[in-house]
């Protein structure tokens, strides 16, 4: 058998380096417990490490989407609830509308006409509902009212356009947070309208959309033409609506003059009016209605698609947790072992370097 | 043979056992002292005298101090100390770099680039508000920050490993000056053919021999004079007791050269110190340096683009976001050089670098060094524009016409990072729409920006910028890691090795010990020997007194 020659330099140089990789295991169990990770630098784990970025970046940017969602729910919020406002407005201007001019006490007439003008502004306050900085209803124009009344045509104008406000709210898809004002508050007309009236006069309404601002205009004729009777308006909102039903019951043309020199005519025509306008109403609110269950579909996505981020993002922080972070209880065991390991080597290190035929010699 | 003989054999046994002390007291003197080899006394029997018909021993003689060496053990250590000497430089270096990247604290680009690209979400959504204007801003300048500390960390440390090289020529010249005087002094005294080799001289130098391994890989062969000749590359570094001087030499891209006798050496040191910072330097250059600017290049392009192409809330549009990309440029040319070189398409820019190389009948040819593919070739004109994937590159006449060899190189990343800025100071500015008319509600142009993290970008092979930004952080892990490796490897043999020349020539304090009382006991016999012989010599000359008297 080949003994090897051990000099005192061997034992202190072995002892010196057995202790200093003890140690310097002792160190890096340390590092892990004292940070919580087990990557510390790349090279611990290079593959690992770049997992542990993609996941980081995929929880960033899916709790950004939960953001952006979050924002979008705060617009929709507000949508929704300009909506609810408005279509209980629109029953009760339909109310109105059908409440019948004659025999009509003046005062009567005129509260309702007050009335009417009432929901008028109403219906103008919540089209032109602000959020922040935001004109939730002039599509890409936020920063301008919906609707203004213009005094020389006597209607309300639309100053929006038909741009959709979209946000991310995943990777691939988007979301819109508005509705445009010409949409929402469109007089429009869907299905069969009656073609005359309750009195049995005849009616008719034609329709025309302009494409780039998404208003609609609706031309009402009452009666045919030439006869005393005959009356034709235009309405393109809800407001408009309203407005032309508070001046019927003054019975008076939108420009306060005189529905026709013969009372009992402006009378007849204020009626018929309403009388017209009762669908119009009724098809003003199922629309109000309609969008306000499109928007009320928009945040059901919504929320399925931030329960589906929560548990995503549960899930790539466990992945991530896995690969990243130190199983406290293993590392705490691999320390102590590593202690322990230290602890043995400075105790033999003890005995063996005390050791010397020196101390024997006298 | 003589009674008064005895005193000899005595005087012989004394000087003997004072030498094995001395040198027994010499290896505990040096116990502790590097590279010195454990020394043993040479004994041999005395020349033997005739007495009567028969030979009698006549004591004992020194016959020499020898060391206790391994000549193998020693050239295997030479070997391993430049391994180590590489694989520790090179690990040193690898391990600064791979901190840049702290992404597992939440502290490398990953985070700022994610957070700049989520403020445009936030953008997206308030299209018309200030406050995520502002914010976006920040995001980017912060982004625009940890580029340029991540990039400024690893040419630092870069440039310091410049400044090492520097350092360990310093040490290897004085290292070949002192091995040379040793050279000289050991010819000279084994050359008096006294008593052998000159031990001690020859422990220093080749302990000087182990300290020049771990700094540069060198060849070397002794000569019957006992002089050693160390060459790098080679060129001699050391003849006799002569040296030449190594140097370094400022090359065109900044690094160190190093030239010995007049030559370029460089690509033949590959181990110790030096090969190992060379090597360290080229891998962090075309690993994550490379990596960093190519990404951030990536990001200024991708966003200038989609930016340039939108509306701010004050109507402007064609605003870069980020200062755009720039060339650099360098000439390798006798007589020619780059009068101009710039972007003039940023959409057909494939952020790789080119070289424009000539052949001797004044023709070029463009190659992209990435792909190696030539993408432009032509015959030259001095001032007229060379125009290859969206950048126009002008090279004139100087001080002569372009020659055969002479090369240009073009590159859009170099400066990537050192220009990197954020152009837009006005929050208006910010192109969030895709029209000037549909302002401020129009987010369109935000909402592509702020998918453009989710975007495969073709110059970056089809990865998003996370998964490419992945890719170089694990690169640096696994080169870090690997050299990590290596060196606990090449620790571990280096050790081993020193074992084994420790075993070989280390001293035992106890085995000196043994020696001590072992030469002790020898040097009392000696003396008792001749105690006795004197008694013998009184007995003769008693006798005589007893006869007289």
């Amino acid at each position: 058998m080949n003994v090897m020659r051990v000099s005192t330099m061997m034992v202190y140089a072995q002892m010196a380096k057995a202790m200093q990789d003890a140690a310097s295991q002792l160190a890096d169990a340390n590092t892990q417990l004292a940070t919580g990770k087990k990557i510390n630098k790349p090279s611990d784990d290079p593959a690992g490490e770049a997992q542990a970025i993609d996941y980081k970046v995929s929880i960033q940017t899916n709790t950004q989407y939960e953001n952006n969602m979050q924002q979008a729910n705060i617009f929709l919020d507000a949508t929704d609830k300009v909506f609810t406002s408005a279509a209980d407005t629109l029953s009760n201007l339909k109310d109105l509308a059908s409440a019948g001019i004659n025999n009509q006490t003046q005062e009567t007439k005129d509260a309702n006409s007050q009335q009417a003008a009432g929901y008028r502004d109403f219906l103008l306050g919540l089209a032109n509902t602000k959020v922040g900085n935001r004109y939730l209803f002039s599509g890409f124009k936020t920063d301008q009212q919906a609707f203004t009344f213009n005094a020389v045509t006597n209607t309300f104008d639309y100053n929006g356009d038909l741009g959709s406000i979209q946000v991310p709210i995943d990777a691939n898809s988007s979301m819109a947070t508005n509705v445009q004002g010409s949409t929402a508050f469109r007089a429009g007309l869907g299905g069969t309208m009656p073609a005359a009236l309750s009195d049995g006069t005849p009616v008719s309404y034609t329709q025309a959309k302009d494409p780039v601002t998404g208003v609609n205009t609706i031309t009402v004729e009452i009666g045919n033409v030439g006869d005393p009777d005959y009356d034709t308006f235009r309405v393109t909102n809800v407001m408009d609506i309203a407005n032309v039903v508070s001046f019927a019951w003054k019975n008076q043309n939108v420009d306060g003059t005189a529905l026709d020199p013969s009372a009992d005519i402006s009378q007849e025509k204020a009626q018929h009016r309403m009388d017209a306008l009762d669908s119009v109403i009724d098809a003003a609110r199922s629309q109000v209605l309609a969008q306000q269950a499109e928007v009320g579909a928009r945040g059901d996505v919504m929320n399925d698609q931030k329960t589906r981020f929560d548990q995503m993002n549960l899930s790539l922080e466990s992945a991530r947790a896995k690969i990243e972070d130190a199983d406290i209880n293993q590392t705490y065991v691999d320390m102590q072992q590593a202690s322990v390991a230290l602890q043995a080597l400075q105790s033999s290190a003890a005995k063996v370097l005390s050791t010397s035929l020196l101390d024997f010699l006298q | 043979m003589s009674l008064l003989g005895l005193f000899d054999i005595g005087k012989s046994a004394l000087f003997a056992s004072q030498a094995a002390l001395t040198t027994t007291s010499n290896n505990i003197a040096n116990v502790n002292t590097p590279g010195f080899s454990k020394q043993d006394v040479i004994l041999d029997v005395a020349n033997s005298t005739s007495f009567g018909n028969t030979l009698v021993g006549g004591g004992v003689t020194v016959s020499g101090i020898k060391r206790s060496y391994d000549a193998f053990i020693q050239s295997q250590l030479i070997g391993q100390n430049q391994n180590q000497g590489r694989s520790s430089a090179l690990s040193q270096l690898l391990s600064q770099v791979e901190q840049v990247f702290g992404d597992s604290t939440d502290t490398g680009l990953s985070k700022s680039f994610t957070d700049f690209f989520n403020a445009w979400n936030d953008v997206a959504t308030n299209p018309e508000s200030q406050p995520q204007r502002t914010v976006l801003l920040q995001k980017a300048a912060s982004f625009v920050d940890v580029a340029k500390q991540m990039e400024s960390s690893i040419t630092a440390a870069y440039n310091q490993t410049n400044n090492d090289i520097k350092g360990a020529v310093d040490q290897i010249n004085i290292l070949a000056t002192d091995i040379a005087a040793l050279n000289g002094k050991i010819t000279q005294i084994e050359a008096g053919g006294t008593s052998g080799q000159a031990n001690d001289l020859r422990d220093q130098r080749d302990n000087l021999l182990n300290q020049l391994a771990s700094l540069t890989e060198f060849s070397y062969y002794g000569d019957q004079n006992g002089s050693l000749t160390i060459t790098v590359g080679m060129r001699n570094l050391v003849e006799g007791d002569k040296t030449n001087a190594l140097s370094t030499q400022t090359n065109s891209d900044g690094n160190q050269d190093l030239i010995l006798d007049n030559t370029d050496i460089t690509s033949n040191v590959t181990r110790g110190q030096l090969g190992g910072l060379l090597a360290a330097q080229s891998e962090v250059e075309s690993g994550p340096l490379m990596g960093l600017r190519k990404m951030v290049a990536s990001v200024t392009k991708e966003v200038n683009l989609l930016h340039s192409s939108g509306y701010g809330l004050d109507g402007t549009t064609g605003n870069d976001f980020f200062n755009p990309l720039q060339l650099s440029t360098k000439s390798q040319s006798a007589g020619a050089q780059i009068t101009s070189a710039s972007i003039t398409d940023s959409s057909q820019l494939t952020l790789d670098e080119y070289t424009i190389t000539f052949d001797a009948s004044q023709n070029y040819s463009v190659t992209d060094s990435q792909t190696g593919k030539v993408v432009a070739t032509g015959a030259y004109t001095s001032g007229n524009p060379i125009s290859f994937d969206g950048i126009q590159v002008t090279i004139a006449d100087g001080t002569g016409s372009v020659a055969g060899g002479d090369s240009f190189s073009v590159s859009p990343l170099t400066d990537a990072i050192k220009n990197l800025g954020v152009a837009i100071t006005d929050p208006d500015k910010i192109a969030a729409s895709s029209s000037d008319t549909e302002l401020p509600g129009n987010n369109s142009n935000a909402l592509k920006l702020a998918q453009l993290s989710n975007t495969a970008v073709a110059n970056l092979g089809g990865s998003t910028f996370a998964d490419f930004y992945g890719g170089i952080v694990s690169n640096v892990g696994t080169l870090s890691g690997a050299a990590s490796d290596t060196l606990t490897f090449d620790q571990n043999m280096l050790s081993q090795l020193n074992n084994q020349r420790d075993s070989e020539s280390g001293v035992s304090l106890d085995e000196e010990a043994v020696n001590l009382i072992r030469f002790q006991r020898s040097y009392e016999a000696a003396a008792k020997m001749i105690a006795v012989t004197d008694q013998l010599i009184q007995t003769v000359l008693g006798m005589v007194t007893t006869s007289t008297g």
